[in-house]
């Protein structure tokens, strides 16, 4: 293929712009995932092929600004500094214009080609706002494309803009900001030049304005000098203004922004209340926002549930069978049933995946598409400020409940490390649906429902009071919320597949190949017949201090792969499924107390261990096993006294 | 008065943003800086956060970084 026949693009813009629809809508299938180099932020690549060209999209991380305040910002400016994509694509959510307009300043700092796609241009309509393409584009000297990205309207535009702009070569204008910025701009842009950096000289002018400290100590290698004119400047411009100089661009972008939006924008006034506004306020009041809240989870919660366990039991009796075939088929040697232990891990994987976990996502995401996990976020901030962490938090412990392999995964939307990692700690101590099988399946089957679902308020009270002392024993400044408020819209079908494949994907790829493994050793550690030495030296835990059978052991160590093993295999040891001949009550609320806290399972320890190092995986382990089991015991001894 | 004491629905200005520079900075790039016009959405119980309107969008903001945004009634 001739060089002239390959594009790459990059797109960026602010989080709920639809970024990722564009890009889903953009590269389909040809999607590749990664990481960038030594970052735990992922990195999402794609390929479209059109009309014969090849054109490469990065998908950039979702921010708002180019200054160092987190990874992802430094991340994106690097990428579009040092790689030179041929175009950025300033994903815009048309309805928030003027607040994206900020970032879209910063991007043409950066003089790079840029090429706007107003998108949500529809949900703007319906709010009454219509935007002038032609004048917006003068003033901001790139080209504008409207663009609906969730029905997939205007995309190839972009891309026919692409193809068009790439020939012509567009001499893009920096923004032009207020005279005596501009004059301080000017004085440093002299000094600055033909210095050895790979950032335009007006763009690092900005940036020491702006007290950006790498920038700073990249010109300080090469021309120190610079920095003292740079806070004479600096001095000059806060004696001024009263504020600190970089407040004093920053104030510059979004009064440009502001001028741009108010000569482009025409709101019609005298709309009526939509039904959404409506629904704003309901699910954001002080009462009635939490009522809400408690029916759409608990709805979700029961929905899933229900449909899982029905789900499950049909693929149980199509299973069933499966393992006399294969013994037919293979025969009974220790290699055919260590093949079998393979097949049978997998089959569980499926059995938790479709019934509990897909649906689980479905819902998920129907609620996030929607608009409404950012008002969970807003409702419970004030209860995670509690735990040293703030309402997006929650986000991640309701995914946890669904599976907490992604539930860590997710931790990442939170800003410090101090935070990502109470909450993935906190995270592991959410009772996923493999935990909820043990807890339903045990307890609400044989003890009764409320039992069971007092064991969820009981979880749930722990996780608040670990979260207090972690947030107490982790020192640093909790990080306040800062979020925007989307408006609610349609979900769009796409937009779910693609996310709950992305969701379900991230437990295929990490959980089932270890779970397969692990399955198949501790399958042979079974089958060389060390399991009654094992469940006896365990037995002072399990027998005397849980008042267990001491083959739970066992149990309990086959737990550590998958969960809901520890019912599947209490079943198959004492040979039968009414637990109630073999199990007191009390045993079973211990066993499943045990079964909820005692350690994350293999899966989720691999998270823990790839984004936060082997030492903090492990401490996390032993703690959880330790105060599992105390206070399993301690259940166990209140228990006495009830029953 | 700072942003936390106005009143559900009303209309002020922004006159200064207390806190460090990360911080100014982050509101600063979502078009919270002196002089912008900040409308109070509404707020959640026991010093929850507070959502507000400001450049036309909502935004939701922690309770204690409200309280560093001081404003002018409108």
């Amino acid at each position: 293929m001739t060089d002239d026949k390959k594009i790459n693009i990059v797109l960026a813009g602010q989080g709920n712009a639809g970024k990722s629809t564009v890009f889903n809508y953009l590269t389909g299938l040809h999607q590749h995932i990664g990481n960038w180099a030594g970052k735990t932020i992922e990195k999402r690549e794609g390929t479209l092929f059109y009309n014969g060209y090849t054109v490469d999209v990065l998908d950039l991380p979702g921010i708002y600004s180019f200054t160092t305040y987190s990874v992802e910002e430094v991340i994106s400016r690097e990428y579009i500094i040092q790689q030179k994509p041929d175009f950025v694509i300033n994903v815009i959510d048309t309805t928030n214009l003027e607040r994206n307009l900020i970032f879209t300043l910063q991007l043409l700092e950066l003089e790079c080609p840029i090429i706007l796609a107003l998108n949500m241009v529809d949900l703007a309509n319906k709010k009454g706002i219509t935007i002038d393409q032609k004048k917006l584009q003068n003033l901001l000297h790139a080209p504008v494309v409207l663009t609906v990205a969730s029905r997939g309207s205007g995309l190839t535009d972009i891309i026919d803009k692409v193809i068009d702009l790439r020939k012509e070569k567009i001499i893009y204008k920096t923004p032009e900001y207020g005279k005596e910025i501009e004059t301080c701009i000017a004085q440093l842009s002299l000094l600055l030049k033909g210095i050895d950096l790979p950032y335009p000289e007006r763009w690092i002018a900005i940036k020491l304005l702006e007290k950006d400290r790498d920038i700073i100590s990249l010109v300080n290698g090469k021309r120190p000098e610079v920095l003292e004119k740079t806070k004479q400047l600096s001095e000059s411009l806060e004696e001024i203004h009263g504020h600190d100089s970089s407040i004093v661009i920053a104030d510059e972008r979004s009064l440009l922004a502001s001028r741009i939006t108010r000569e482009t924008v025409k709101i019609t006034p005298g709309r009526k209340i939509s039904l959404n506004d409506r629904l704003a306020a309901i699910t954001t009041h002080k009462f009635l926002g939490y009522l809400v809240m408690i029916f759409i989870l608990g709805g979700m919660f029961l929905g899933v549930f229900s449909f899982g366990n029905w789900f499950s039991d049909r693929l149980d009796s199509i299973f069933q069978s499966w393992h006399a075939y294969w013994n037919n088929i293979a025969g009974t040697s220790f290699a055919a049933a260590l093949g079998w232990s393979a097949i049978e891990s997998t089959l569980a994987l499926v059995q938790i995946a479709l019934p509990y976990i897909l649906p689980f996502y479905v819902f998920l995401y129907i609620l996030e598409d929607w608009g409404y996990i950012a008002r969970i976020s807003f409702l419970m901030d004030n209860l995670m400020h509690k735990m040293g962490i703030h309402g997006k938090g929650c986000i991640s412990f309701i995914i946890g409940f669904g599976c907490n392999v992604p539930g860590c995964l997710s931790c990442r939307i939170m800003e410090s490390k101090r935070e990502r990692f109470i909450t993935a700690v906190l995270v592991t101590l959410v009772p996923c649906s493999a935990v909820s099988v043990i807890v339903f399946g045990l307890v609400g089957k044989y003890v009764g429902l409320l039992w069971a679902l007092g064991l969820y308020v009981f979880a749930i009270i722990l996780i608040f009071i670990i979260g207090k002392i972690s947030s107490k024993l982790l020192l640093g400044e909790p990080v306040e919320l800062i979020m925007p408020m989307p408006d609610y819209k349609t979900p769009q079908l796409k937009t779910i597949i693609y996310q709950t494949w992305d969701a379900l994907k991230e437990f295929i790829f990490i959980a089932a190949p270890l779970v397969i493994i692990s399955g198949v050793l501790i399958q042979a550690i079974n089958l060389a017949g060390w399991m009654p030495a094992i469940s006896s030296v365990l037995s002072p835990v399990t027998v005397t201090w849980l008042g267990l059978p001491a083959i739970t052991g066992i149990l309990l160590i086959f737990g550590i792969l998958r969960k809901e093993l520890i019912l599947v295999m209490l079943a198959a040891y004492l040979g039968t499924t009414n637990f109630s001949d073999v199990l007191t009550s009390q045993q079973m609320i211990t066993l499943a107390v045990v079964s909820m806290f005692y350690v994350p399972c293999i899966a989720t320890i691999s998270v823990l261990w790839r984004d936060y190092g082997w030492k903090k995986a492990m401490i996390i382990c032993v703690l959880e096993i330790l105060f599992a089991i105390i206070l399993a015991g301690l259940v166990k001894r209140i228990l006495d006294f009830i029953f | 008065m700072s942003l936390t004491d106005i009143k559900d629905g009303q209309t002020g200005i922004i006159v200064s943003v207390l806190g460090g520079k990360a911080l100014t900075k982050r509101l600063a790039d979502l078009g919270l800086t002196p002089g912008t016009e900040i409308t109070v959405l509404g707020r959640m119980l026991f010093s929850g956060p507070i959502q507000i309107e400001v450049c036309g969008s909502r935004l939701v903001l922690g309770k204690g970084l409200a309280s560093k945004i001081t404003v002018e009634l409108k």
